[in-house]
C-alpha cells in the first residue's frame, strides 16, 4: 500500500543489480587498505618505541674456544661498566636461549650456536636516546673491545618508519580513492535511473511534487543499495582478516604483524560500509537535485 | 515558444482565460496544442512574453512558489502516464501523496473518486491489466482528485469512439459547474462543436479564437488567466 513501495521504479533497473555489488568491492578494498594502514601503524609503534631508546652491541666471540671464555669474562666487566652510566637504564647480555629466539625466524629452533660465528649481543636500555650517552658507551666499548660494533638502530629504524608511513599514506589514499570512485558510480547509476525513468520524474514535477521529495526517491533507493553492498563488502573483509590472522597466527613469527584490533579500530572499520552508505545517499541526492534544478 | 534553439513553435499568442471558464483547443497534428499546454501546466518558460496564471506572473515566481501553482493544476495526458508498477488506488492518490496528505484521509477519498468513476472493482488493479477506457478514467480521476483550480486535458478523447468521447466531455462539464476551469485539447472539430463552449484554433503557431460563446465565469473561485 501507500509508502511501502518507491513511486519511482527504481528496484526494476539494470542498475540495482550490480551497483551492491560494486559497492562491495569497493568497501571491501577499502576496508583491507584501512587495514594495512592500521597495522602499519602498530607496526610501526612497536618498532619505534622498542628500539628508539636501545642499543645493540655485538662482540665477536674470537677464533678459539678460549679466546671466547675470555671475551665472556671482560664482557661481564663491560656490563658493570656500562650500567654506571648516566641515562643508562639496563644492561643485558643475551644469552643462548635468547639468541636461539633471536635467529630462530631464520634458522629454525636447536640450534648450536657455538658452532656459527655468531657474536655476543649486549643489549642496552636508555633512560632516553641522547648522543652524550651514546658517545659515553662508544668510548667505552672502543676501550674494551676495539673490534666490537654499536648500532644504535636509529638509521635503519628511520628507513622503516618512513617505509611503514608512505604505506600507511598510500593505504589511506586507497581508502580515499574507492570513496571516490564510489561517488562516480553513484553518480553515473543516478544519472542512468533519471534517463530511465525521466517521463515520471517529469510526472511527479508536473504535479508539484518538491525537487527534495523526488530526491529523496533516489536517495533512498541508493541507500538500499549501498547498505546492502558495503556490508557485504565488509564481511568478505572479515573472513579475509581473519583468514590472515590464523596464518599469521600459525606462523607463530615474532617479526610478523598480528592482525588484532581494538574496539575503536573495529569501529573505524565499521565507518567502511557505513560511509559508502552516506557516500552514497549523498552522492544520489545532490545528482538528482542538480538535474531537477535543469528544469522551469 | 520554442524548443533549445529551433523555431518558434507559438509566437503571437495572447490569450486569457477567465476563471470557472470551459475551452476547447483544435488544431491537427503538431499545430502546436500540446506546447501551448505545456505554457499552462509550467513545463517550459515563454521563450519571449508573460505567462500569468493564477494571477501570477510565472517570471516572478521562485521554485518553491511554482510548485505551489502547479498542485493547482490537474493534467490529463493524451498517453495518460500512469505508473504500471502502482495500483489504480495508488495512481490516483499521487498528487494527494507527493503533498503529504494523511493516508487514511487519501485512501477514503480516492476510493470514493474510483467510484465515481467506475472503477470501484479495481482499486487494486495495476495499469496494464486494465482497458484503455478504464486507464483513462484512472488519468482522469488522477487529474482531478486535488481539485484542482485549473484541468487541462491534452487529446483525451483521440482513443475514444464518439458516444464515450462525448460522455467524458460530460464529464468535464460538471467539473466545470463545480468551479474548475477547463481546457481540452483535440483534434476533433466535430465533437468539439456539439459542445457550447468557446473554440481556439491554433494555426501555424497562431492562436485564433473561432467560435466565441461567453462561458459564466464563477464570482468565487480564484482567478486563472
Amino acid at each position: 500500500m501507500f509508502g511501502a513501495r518507491n513511486d519511482v521504479p527504481l528496484d526494476r533497473d539494470a542498475s540495482s543489480r550490480f551497483l551492491p555489488w560494486l559497492i562491495a568491492v569497493m568497501v571491501y578494498l577499502a576496508t583491507m587498505a584501512l587495514v594495512v594502514a592500521i597495522t602499519m601503524n602498530k607496526l610501526a609503534n612497536r618498532w619505534d618505541q622498542g628500539l628508539s631508546n636501545s642499543l645493540t652491541i655485538q662482540v665477536p666471540t674470537g677464533q678459539t674456544p678460549a679466546d671466547r671464555q675470555t671475551t665472556e669474562r671482560k664482557l661481564i666487566d663491560l656490563q658493570n661498566q656500562l650500567a654506571q652510566l648516566d641515562n643508562v637504564e639496563n644492561v643485558d647480555i643475551l644469552n643462548d636461549a635468547e639468541l636461539n629466539k633471536l635467529m630462530e625466524p631464520w634458522l629454525g629452533k636447536d640450534v648450536h650456536l657455538q658452532d656459527l660465528p655468531i657474536p655476543f649481543l649486549i643489549s642496552v636500555e636508555l633512560e632516553q636516546s641522547n648522543i652524550k650517552t651514546i658517545d659515553a658507551i662508544n668510548t667505552l666499548i672502543s676501550q674494551n673491545f676495539p673490534e666490537a660494533s654499536v648500532d644504535d638502530h636509529q638509521r635503519w629504524l628511520g628507513n622503516l618508519l618512513g617505509l611503514a608511513k608512505v604505506i600507511q599514506m598510500v593505504s589511506l589514499l586507497v581508502v580515499l580513492l574507492v570513496g571516490g570512485a564510489a561517488g562516480l558510480m553513484v553518480i553515473l547509476v543516478t544519472r542512468m535511473g533519471l534517463a530511465i525513468h525521466k517521463q515520471v520524474v517529469e510526472l511527479f514535477h508536473h504535479m508539484g511534487a518538491h525537487d527534495s521529495y523526488i530526491a529523496t526517491r533516489f536517495q533512498i533507493h541508493a541507500l538500499k543499495l549501498s547498505t546492502a553492498g558495503g556490508f557485504s563488502g565488509l564481511l568478505l573483509a572479515g573472513f579475509t582478516i581473519a583468514s590472515f590472522s590464523t596464518l599469521l597466527g600459525q606462523a607463530n613469527s615474532s617479526i610478523l604483524p598480528s592482525l588484532t584490533f581494538s574496539i575503536a579500530e573495529w569501529g573505524l572499520l565499521l565507518l567502511m560500509p557505513l560511509g559508502a552508505s552516506l557516500i552514497a545517499m549523498m552522492t544520489a541526492r545532490l545528482t538528482v537535485l542538480r538535474s531537477l534544478a535543469l528544469m522551469p | 515558444m520554442r524548443y533549445g534553439t529551433g523555431p518558434d513553435v507559438l509566437q503571437q499568442v495572447n490569450l486569457t482565460l477567465a476563471p470557472g471558464s470551459f475551452h476547447f483547443m483544435v488544431g491537427p497534428s503538431g499545430a502546436g496544442k500540446s506546447s501551448l499546454l505545456r505554457l499552462m501546466y509550467l513545463a517550459h518558460h515563454p521563450s519571449s512574453g508573460r505567462l500569468s496564471i493564477f494571477g501570477r506572473d510565472v517570471s516572478q515566481q521562485d521554485r518553491t512558489e511554482l510548485t505551489m501553482l502547479r498542485r493547482r493544476i490537474g493534467i490529463i495526458f493524451q498517453d495518460f502516464r500512469l505508473l504500471d508498477h502502482l495500483t489504480a488506488l495508488e495512481n490516483v492518490a499521487l498528487p494527494l501523496t507527493i503533498t503529504g496528505n494523511p493516508l487514511d484521509k487519501v485512501r477514503r477519498n480516492v476510493s470514493e473518486l474510483l467510484s465515481w468513476v467506475g472503477l470501484a472493482d479495481y482499486l487494486d488493479a495495476k495499469p496494464p491489466t486494465l482497458s484503455g477506457g478504464q486507464q483513462q478514467r484512472v488519468a482522469i480521476a488522477r487529474a482531478v482528485i486535488a481539485r484542482p483550480s485549473l484541468l487541462l486535458a491534452d487529446e483525451p478523447t483521440g482513443n475514444l469512439d464518439d458516444k464515450i468521447a462525448e460522455r467524458l466531455l460530460f464529464l468535464f462539464e460538471e467539473l466545470n459547474k463545480r468551479g474548475t476551469t477547463i481546457v481540452v485539447a483535440s483534434h476533433n472539430e466535430a465533437l468539439v462543436n456539439r459542445f457550447n463552449h468557446p473554440v481556439f484554433k491554433i494555426v501555424n503557431g497562431e492562436v485564433r479564437l473561432i467560435k466565441d460563446i461567453q462561458s459564466p465565469p464563477l464570482q468565487k473561485t480564484p482567478g486563472a488567466t
